[in-house]
């Protein structure tokens, strides 16, 4: 089973967590940007912590054998910082570093002025760099979070294609889907989603546009729930196709998107273990620019 | 972002020696090279593909030309049979030897086939020079012979290429020349390359000789060789740079035949036209991606001229132009040693901007391209230190005191290749001998390899080897294995004094 984390905060894992990353199949991942528990209290705190998700972050994953990529933003809770929020003057020269591969997290956490203006000027950011966009659902009022949360990305004028709607449960995925955004499920050991909630609405929605993530952090989470995932639903009748897309293949097209996907395997790290890891999406180079 | 563009085709014919399939009757090794991709062939006379005294000469003549031309198929006669001429002895009679008659008549005949196949040239050597005959004897004999075949070819509109061959009177591109310039520079003669020959007897190697020879390369052998034995090697088992030689062909737009030359590999022959296919199709690759990089380059450097404020941009890009393989994947296949291809572009990026910028903006330059660069940009900057180390002995003081700076911040961290991209030239040249010392231990502490150090010989001294020493002794202690790099630390410090 071949695993594409899309949305996991390793910052906060230990190395223990990449070795059984790796033993589970996980050979590329997305770590989006987002608040660290402790309250930042200034624009610095966050570029350290962006150089810290490109350099460091993704030479300990290679280190273990995973591809790291990932995601940049000002997260919708600090939004509400007027110390952070000139870190917006910072962002666009992140967003054309190596392996950054989505705005994100943005969204809403508290549906605040401050928080729609931040969300406003990032999916205007997304555009200018043609990069998708990871939105969180806040965890209080999700559902009112959703509506208002797709009327500002249909308003952004950025296609839904290019839009992942994460934490996504039984009450908003019918709306994501209906948008014709991508619906991010992350699966939690007591929160949010869990594992066999996951296989019924794969049953009930299908596989396409779905994205199954672990969203583990430095919170109560495991960062082997896609795997489980996967046991889930081979042991509730998909077939490992149909795995191997929620997986895999979604992610990957759904961050193909960013031309920004470095998916060969690390050098030292054995490429059987990882088929058609370097292959397009269904004939489609959606791993554009150069892969090597 | 700028796809990259198709990769061109070569201007001049890939073609397989059939000396090299001397186990397969001819018509099935031409369908066998044409499968491949090959556009041409090297064809040997004599045992066992093509008698040039048949009878029936003409008739097979004419039957060949019909199947290379369906196989699309351009040729070079080739004239090395060892013992066509004498069955007892290799390649004799020569055309230094004493009588050389029959050698003349030969080559000769090769002319009328050349001309009946419509080939490009007919080659052919000097020979070794016989015991007790000086080498003014052999000119003497030589250059009336070769006048001869020279004459008669012209008569039949038919090239001949003289090919330098090693332990032969004509050794090198320059004995060529010579014998070409005694001759009076005739149009027709011209000259062969083995781009393996030339590891073993060129002064200038490859590209020197492909360059000296220039306008008058009329055919190539291709092959691998090591600089001290005339063995002709599959591609990628002796020392042949094939993406330097197929790039100087290029540059000069060699337009004629390039053929694989290994004589010794027919038991392996359909094998080995695969293999030698790939390595050349990868080594056109590099060629084009080598010129990429190039082009790059010289696209950013005038970008950044006219607008400095350009560069951070071009700079995070570089990647997705370049590529960013690892420079030596064969001896660094992780890039962390030698770093990526990508580094050394931007590397060479901040080289060029030394000769643009005032050394205060150069200084405020690298500082910000560092701070604000991801891993990859960063070892550019310590690449680009190097490259304005490598060019000036004399950098301004502010230069090198963002460059020490950066050095020392690269030198702290733990990521791996960063470390290692910043003990190279510029370190060697200006990091302090305590810092230095820390740098050295601390690759063998993270199993770096010493290789990634420039003048690591040089500035080693006794005190290292105490630190190393004393390491070793640490690992003894916890029962740990002792790295390679270690004892070589030990070793080489052994005959430098301690200085600081």
């Amino acid at each position: 089973m071949r695993i594409f984390d899309p949305h996991i905060h390793m910052t906060s894992r230990t190395t223990n967590d990449y070795e059984a990353l790796y033993a589970s199949g996980v050979r590329a991942l997305v770590e989006p940007a987002f608040w660290l528990g402790q309250p930042r209290t200034n624009v610095g705190s966050f570029i350290d912590y962006f150089d810290s998700l490109l350099g460091w972050e993704r030479f300990r994953a290679a280190q273990f054998g995973i591809r790291h990529h990932a995601t940049i933003a000002l997260n919708p809770k600090e939004a509400n910082d007027p110390r952070c929020v000139p870190v917006l003057e910072e962002l666009p020269r992140y967003l054309v570093k190596e392996g950054v591969v989505a705005v994100g997290e943005i969204g809403y956490d508290s549906m605040t002025p401050a928080e729609d203006e931040a969300f406003s000027r990032q999916l205007e950011l997304a555009r200018e760099y043609s990069l998708p966009v990871m939105v969180h659902t806040p965890h209080r009022e999700k559902l009112a979070g959703t509506h208002r949360t797709l009327d500002v990305v249909r308003e952004s004028g950025v296609a839904p294609g290019m839009v992942v709607v994460d934490h996504l449960n039984e009450t908003n995925v019918e709306l994501v889907k209906e948008a014709g955004a991508w619906m991010g499920f992350s699966i939690y050991p007591d929160t949010k989603m869990d594992e066999q909630r996951m296989v019924a609405i794969l049953s009930r929605y299908g596989t396409e546009r779905v994205l199954v993530n672990s969203a583990a952090d430095w919170g109560r989470s495991d960062p082997l729930k896609t795997r489980r995932t996967g046991e889930a639903m081979l042991a509730a009748g998909f077939t490992a196709d149909d795995v191997d897309q929620v997986l895999w293949r979604n992610p990957v097209e759904f961050y193909g998107q960013s031309g920004q996907l470095i998916l060969d395997p690390i050098p030292g790290f054995d490429a059987a273990e990882l088929p058609d890891a370097a292959a397009g999406f269904e004939g489609n180079s959606v791993l554009r620019g150069a892969r090597v | 972002m700028t796809a990259a563009p198709p990769l061109p085709p070569m201007p001049f014919s890939l073609g397989y020696g059939t000396n090299g399939f001397t186990d397969h009757p001819l018509p099935i090794a031409l369908e066998l090279l044409a499968e491949q991709g090959y556009g041409a062939v090297a064809l040997t006379l004599g045992h066992p593909h093509l008698d040039p005294f048949a009878e029936d000469l003409d008739a097979q003549l004419q039957a060949l030309r019909e199947t290379l031309r369906e196989l699309g198929l351009r040729v070079v006669i080739e004239t090395g049979t060892r013992f066509l001429l004498d069955p007892r002895h290799k390649h004799k009679p020569a055309l230094v030897d004493e009588e050389a008659a029959t050698r003349v008549s030969f080559l000769c005949r090769a002319v009328d086939i050349a001309a009946a196949l419509d080939a490009e040239c007919v080659s052919f050597f000097s020979g070794v020079l016989p015991d007790g005959a000086s080498p003014e004897t052999g000119w003497q004999r030589l250059i009336p012979r070769v006048a001869e075949i020279v004459e008669y070819a012209r008569g039949r509109n038919v090239l001949v290429a003289v090919e330098p061959e090693p332990g032969m009177l004509v050794e090198t591109v320059s004995d060529a020349l010579r014998l070409r310039a005694e001759l009076d520079e005739p149009d027709n003669l011209r000259v062969t390359v083995d781009i393996g020959h030339c590891v073993v007897v060129e002064p200038d190697g490859v590209r020197g000789a492909l360059l000296q020879a220039g306008p008058l390369l009329a055919n190539i052998q291709l092959d691998d060789m090591r600089p001290h034995a005339h063995e002709h090697l599959p591609f990628g088992e002796g020392t042949v740079d094939l993406t330097s030689a197929l790039a100087t062909l290029a540059e000069l737009d060699y337009r004629g035949v390039a053929a694989v030359e290994l004589p010794r590999h027919s038991y392996d022959g359909p094998g080995l036209a695969v293999r030698s296919m790939g390595a050349l199709r990868s080594a056109w690759e590099e060629v084009h991606a080598m010129k990429e990089r190039e082009r790059w380059l010289e696209e950013s450097t005038t970008a950044v001229a006219a607008d400095p404020a350009s560069l951070p941009r071009i700079f995070a890009l570089a990647a997705r132009r370049v590529g960013r393989k690892p420079l030596h994947p064969d001896t660094d296949p992780t890039g962390v040693l030698f770093g990526a291809v990508s580094d050394h572009a931007r590397g060479e990026l901040i080289g060029r901007l030394g000769g643009l910028l005032p050394p205060d903006q150069l200084a405020e330059t690298l500082l910000g391209l560092y701070n604000r660069g991801d891993s990859s940009e960063r070892r550019g900057v310590l690449r680009g230190l190097s490259a304005l180390a490598t060019a000036s002995p004399a950098l301004p003081g502010v230069v090198v005191g963002v460059g020490l700076r950066l050095t020392e911040e690269a030198l702290r961290t733990n990521e791996t290749s960063l470390v290692a991209a910043a003990v190279g030239p510029f370190a060697a040249a200006h990091l302090d001998q305590h810092s230095w010392r820390h740098a050295v231990l601390k690759l063998v502490f993270m199993g770096i390899s010493l290789r990634a150090v420039t003048d690591l010989d040089e500035r080693a001294d006794t005190e290292l080897a105490r630190m190393a020493s004393d390491y070793a002794a640490e690992r003894t202690a916890a029962g740990r294995p002792i790295p390679d790099d270690v004892h070589l630390l030990l070793r080489s410090s052994s005959g430098y004094s301690t200085s600081s």
